[in-house]
C-alpha cells in the first residue's frame, strides 16, 4: 500500500542503506505531499532513524537517490531543519538553552559570521513557542529529558525551514508535553510546513499524524492515516522479523565488498 | 625574597620575553585543550605530545643545531603523521580508540627516545640543549626563538576566535552541523592542526612529556567554576597563565630546576583546589549541604516528638523522654533543643520543653507530610501500610511546599492516614 504523489515535496527513489555494508534498509521508494504532519513508524531496527539521516545526507546511500523540492540536497539544506534524537548529544557541555536553540541560526549564517541581535531574537521566539522562555538562561544539564527535547524542537523552529525531520521527538516526554507539541506541529503544517517525525507510540500516531510511513527494514507503507492504519499493515510491519531477509542482510555482511554498492 | 623581587620586577628584559611567552603559550594550549577536553579526546593531545619527539630528533639532525625552526617544523610534521594514523587506524581497524591512542604514543615516543640517544652519542656538541625538550626550559628559550613560539600562539588564538562557533558545534553535536551544511570534517582537521601546533609550541618550555597537562588540566580545574563556555575558557586560560608563571620563576630560582614538572605542580595544585572549594559540586560545599540536611533532621525528630507527645495530651517532655526515643543522638538532639530555642521554635522552663506557636504550626508540617507521603504510596502506589514508614521517615525531611501541595490535591484533603492517625491540619 504505497501512495506516490504528484509534485511531491521529498522524493525517496529507491534507496538502499548500509552500515558497515550491513544493509538497513532496503528500496525504499516514496513521494510525500507538501503541508502535511507524517508519522514514520516501525518496530526497533526498522531503520526509521536511517532514513532520516539519509534524507538529511548523514549517511550515503548504498544505491538510489533523495530530490528535496525537486532539488538536491546541497541546494536546498537551509530549507530543511533536523532535530537529532536528544542521546545523541552530551548535555554536560558547558551552554546555556539559548546558546543551544541559537546555533539553529548557524545554518543561515554560514561559517565565521556570529550569531547577533536578529539570532537571538529568533532564537528567543522559537523558544516561546515550546513554550520555554521561563529557561532561556538555564544551563542545558539541568533540564529534564522532556525539556530538552523541547531546547531541541526550538532549535529546529530557529532554522525557519520549510521541511522538519524529527527523529523521536517525543522520546522521555510526559504525555502533557507529547499533546502540546503535537499541536504545534499540527500548527506548522497548517502554515504549509511539512513535519516528518519518527515516532514508536501507534496510539497517538493515529490521532495526530495525516500521513503515515511504516518501515520494517523496507517500505511496508506510505499514504493518508485512514488508508494505511489497518490491521494487516500493522502485522506486517510489526509482526516479528522478516526471516528471509535478517538471512540475507546476514549473507551480505559476510562478503569481503559490499555487492549492492552501485 | 631578592629573586622574587628581579623576577617579579621584570628588571631582566630576558625575563619579560620569558614571561610573555609562556603567557602567550598557556592562553593558546588551554583554549586548544579545553575544546579537547570536552570532546573527551583529552588523551589525543598526550599521543600527539609525546608523538612530537621523533620530529624533534630530526630537525636537529638536519639542521645540525638547535635551530628552532627546523624543530617546529619537525614536530609538527611528526605530530601531524601521529594525528593522521590515529584516525586512519580507527576508520580501517577495529581497534577501539583508547588503545590507538596507547600504541600510537608509546610507539613514537619510544623511536623518539631511540634516536635522541643516538643524537647524544654522536659528540655533536651542541646536543645539551636537546634533552631540556623532555621536562621543558623555560629559562632557556632564546629571544629570537620567543618570536616564533609567540606568533605561532598568536596564530592559534586568531583562528580559534574565528572558529569559535564552528567548534562549539564540532564538540556539542557534529551530526547537527553535518546537517546544516557546515564542513564538518574540514572543521575537525583545523582543529587538529590548532592541537598539534599548541603542542609544538609548549615542547621547549614544558617538554614533550607533560605538555598533555597543559592542554588538559586548565579545562578541567575550570569546568568546577563555571556552566558557560566563554568564561571556561577565560578562567582555563588564567590558571594556565598563572602556573606557567609560577612554574618559570621556580626554574628560574632554582637552576637545575625543569620547568615543564613545575608548571604541572602549580597545575594540579589549583585543579585540587577547585576539586576542593567549587561552590556547585566541590567537596567542601558536598559536605556542609550534607551536614545541614543532617542537623535539620534531628531538628525535624525533636518538633516530631514534642508534636505527638502533645497529640497524647502530653503539653511538655522533659529532655530525657526524649533522649529515650532517639537514643543514638543523644548530642545531636541537645544541640538541636539549643538552636530551636533561639529560634523560638521550642520553649524551656522548669517543667519541661513545649513547642511555641511557630513552632507547633511548624512540627505539624512534617507529621503532615509524613503521613500524606504514607497514604500516597499506600493508595497510589499500592504498597502496605506496614512497609510505607521508612521511606515517609526521609521525604517529611524533603518535600517541599509546592508537592505538599499537589499530594493534598491528587488525595484529596485526606484526614486519616494508613496507620488510622489524623492528618494534621491548622485551622484557619
Amino acid at each position: 500500500m504505497i501512495t506516490q504523489v504528484p509534485n511531491p515535496i521529498l522524493e525517496v527513489h529507491d534507496l538502499t542503506v548500509s552500515y558497515d555494508q550491513q544493509p538497513v534498509l532496503w528500496n525504499v521508494d516514496l513521494s510525500l505531499p507538501a503541508g502535511q504532519l507524517i508519522g514514520i513508524l516501525g518496530p526497533n531496527g526498522a531503520g526509521k532513524s536511517t532514513l532520516i539521516k539519509s534524507i538529511m545526507g548523514l549517511i550515503p546511500p548504498t544505491s538510489g537517490y533523495i530530490k528535496i523540492f525537486n532539488k538536491a540536497l546541497q541546494e536546498v539544506r537551509t530549507r530543511i531543519s533536523y532535530v537529532p534524537q536528544r542521546e545523541s548529544v552530551d548535555w554536560n557541555f558547558p551552554a546555556s538553552v539559548l546558546d543551544v536553540v541559537v546555533m539553529g541560526t548557524y545554518g543561515k549564517l554560514g561559517l565565521f559570521r556570529r550569531p547577533g541581535k536578529k539570532e537571538v531574537q529568533i532564537a528567543q521566539e522559537a523558544l516561546e513557542q515550546v513554550g520555554m522562555t521561563a529557561f532561556v538562561t538555564r544551563q542545558i544539564s539541568e533540564l529534564s529529558g522532556g525539556q530538552q527535547q523541547r531546547v531541541f524542537i526550538a532549535r529546529a523552529l530557529a532554522q525557519q525551514a520549510d521541511l522538519y525531520l524529527m527523529d523521536e521527538p517525543f522520546a522521555g516526554v510526559d504525555m502533557a508535553t507529547e499533546t502540546a507539541i503535537f499541536q504545534l506541529l499540527q500548527d506548522m503544517a497548517r502554515t504549509g510546513k511539512t513535519v516528518l517525525v519518527v515516532h514508536h507510540d501507534i496510539h497517538s500516531a493515529m490521532n495526530f499524524f495525516e500521513w503515515v510511513i511504516m518501515l520494517n527494514l523496507h517500505l511496508v507503507a506510505s499514504g493518508p492515516k485512514d488508508q494505511v492504519m489497518t490491521e494487516e499493515l500493522l502485522r506486517k510491519t510489526y509482526g516479528g522479523k522478516l526471516n528471509l531477509l535478517t538471512q540475507v542482510t546476514d549473507l551480505i555482511r559476510k562478503q569481503d565488498f559490499n555487492p549492492l554498492k552501485s | 625574597m631578592e629573586d622574587f623581587l628581579y623576577f617579579f620586577t621584570f628588571q631582566d628584559p630576558s625575563i619579560t620575553w620569558v614571561v610573555l611567552g609562556i603567557m602567550l603559550l598557556g592562553i593558546g594550549s588551554a583554549y586548544v585543550g579545553t575544546f579537547s577536553f570536552l570532546d573527551k579526546k583529552a588523551l589525543l593531545g598526550d599521543a600527539i605530545s609525546h608523538a612530537v619527539l621523533p620530529g624533534i630528533c630530526l630537525g636537529f639532525v638536519l639542521a645540525g643545531e638547535k635551530d628552532p625552526r627546523y624543530i617546529v617544523t619537525g614536530a609538527f610534521l611528526s605530530g601531524a603523521l601521529a594525528t593522521f594514523l590515529s584516525s586512519w587506524l580507527k576508520q580501517h581497524t577495529k581497534l577501539s580508540e583508547d588503545s590507538i591512542t596507547a600504541s600510537i604514543l608509546s610507539v613514537f615516543f619510544g623511536i623518539g627516545i631511540v634516536a635522541l640517544t643516538a643524537i647524544q652519542k654522536s659528540g655533536n656538541p651542541e646536543v645539551a640543549g636537546l634533552n631540556s625538550f623532555i621536562f621543558g626550559n623555560a629559562i632557556g628559550i632564546a629571544e629570537a626563538d620567543l618570536f616564533l613560539y609567540g606568533g605561532l600562539s598568536m596564530a592559534i588564538l586568531l583562528v580559534l576566535s574565528l572558529f569559535l562557533k564552528e567548534f562549539r558545534l564540532m564538540v556539542f553535536d557534529p551530526g547537527f552541523g553535518k546537517a546544516i551544511g557546515f564542513p564538518m570534517k574540514g572543521i575537525r582537521f583545523v582543529f587538529n592542526v590548532l592541537l598539534i601546533l599548541a603542542v609544538v609550541i609548549g615542547i621547549q618550555a614544558i617538554g614533550v612529556v607533560l605538555m598533555a597537562a597543559l592542554l588538559i588540566t586548565p579545562g578541567a580545574a575550570a569546568r568546577f567554576w563555571t556552566d558557560r563556555l566563554q568564561p571556561l575558557l577565560l578562567l582555563a586560560a588564567f590558571f594556565s597563565i598563572l602556573s606557567g608563571i609560577l612554574g618559570t620563576y621556580v626554574s628560574f630560582v632554582l637552576p637545575q630546576m625543569p620547568t615543564g614538572p613545575w608548571v604541572v605542580v602549580f597545575l594540579s595544585l589549583i585543579a585540587l583546589l577547585s576539586f576542593i572549594f567549587s561552590p556547585k559540586s566541590g567537596i567542601i560545599r558536598r559536605f556542609l549541604a550534607r551536614r545541614n540536611y543532617l542537623r535539620k533532621t534531628h531538628k525535624d525528630h525533636l518538633m516530631k516528638a514534642l508534636f505527638k507527645a502533645k497529640e497524647a495530651h502530653k503539653e511538655r517532655l522533659t529532655l530525657e523522654e526524649i533522649h529515650a526515643l532517639y537514643p543514638f543522638h543523644k548530642k545531636e538532639i541537645t544541640h538541636s533543643l539549643q538552636e530551636l530555642t533561639t529560634q523560638g521554635l521550642v520553649l524551656q522552663d522548669s517543667q519541661g520543653i513545649r513547642l511555641s506557636t511557630q513552632g507547633n504550626s511548624d512540627a505539624m508540617r512534617i507529621v503532615r507530610l509524613h503521613r500524606l507521603w504514607e497514604l500516597y504510596l499506600n493508595e497510589s502506589m499500592n504498597i502496605a501500610p506496614d512497609h510505607v514508614h521508612e521511606s515517609a521517615e526521609q521525604m517529611e525531611h524533603l518535600l517541599t511546599p509546592e508537592l505538599e501541595a499537589q499530594l493534598e490535591q491528587r488525595l484529596n484533603y485526606p484526614t486519616l492516614d494508613p496507620h488510622q492517625e489524623t492528618i494534621p491540619r491548622d485551622t484557619p
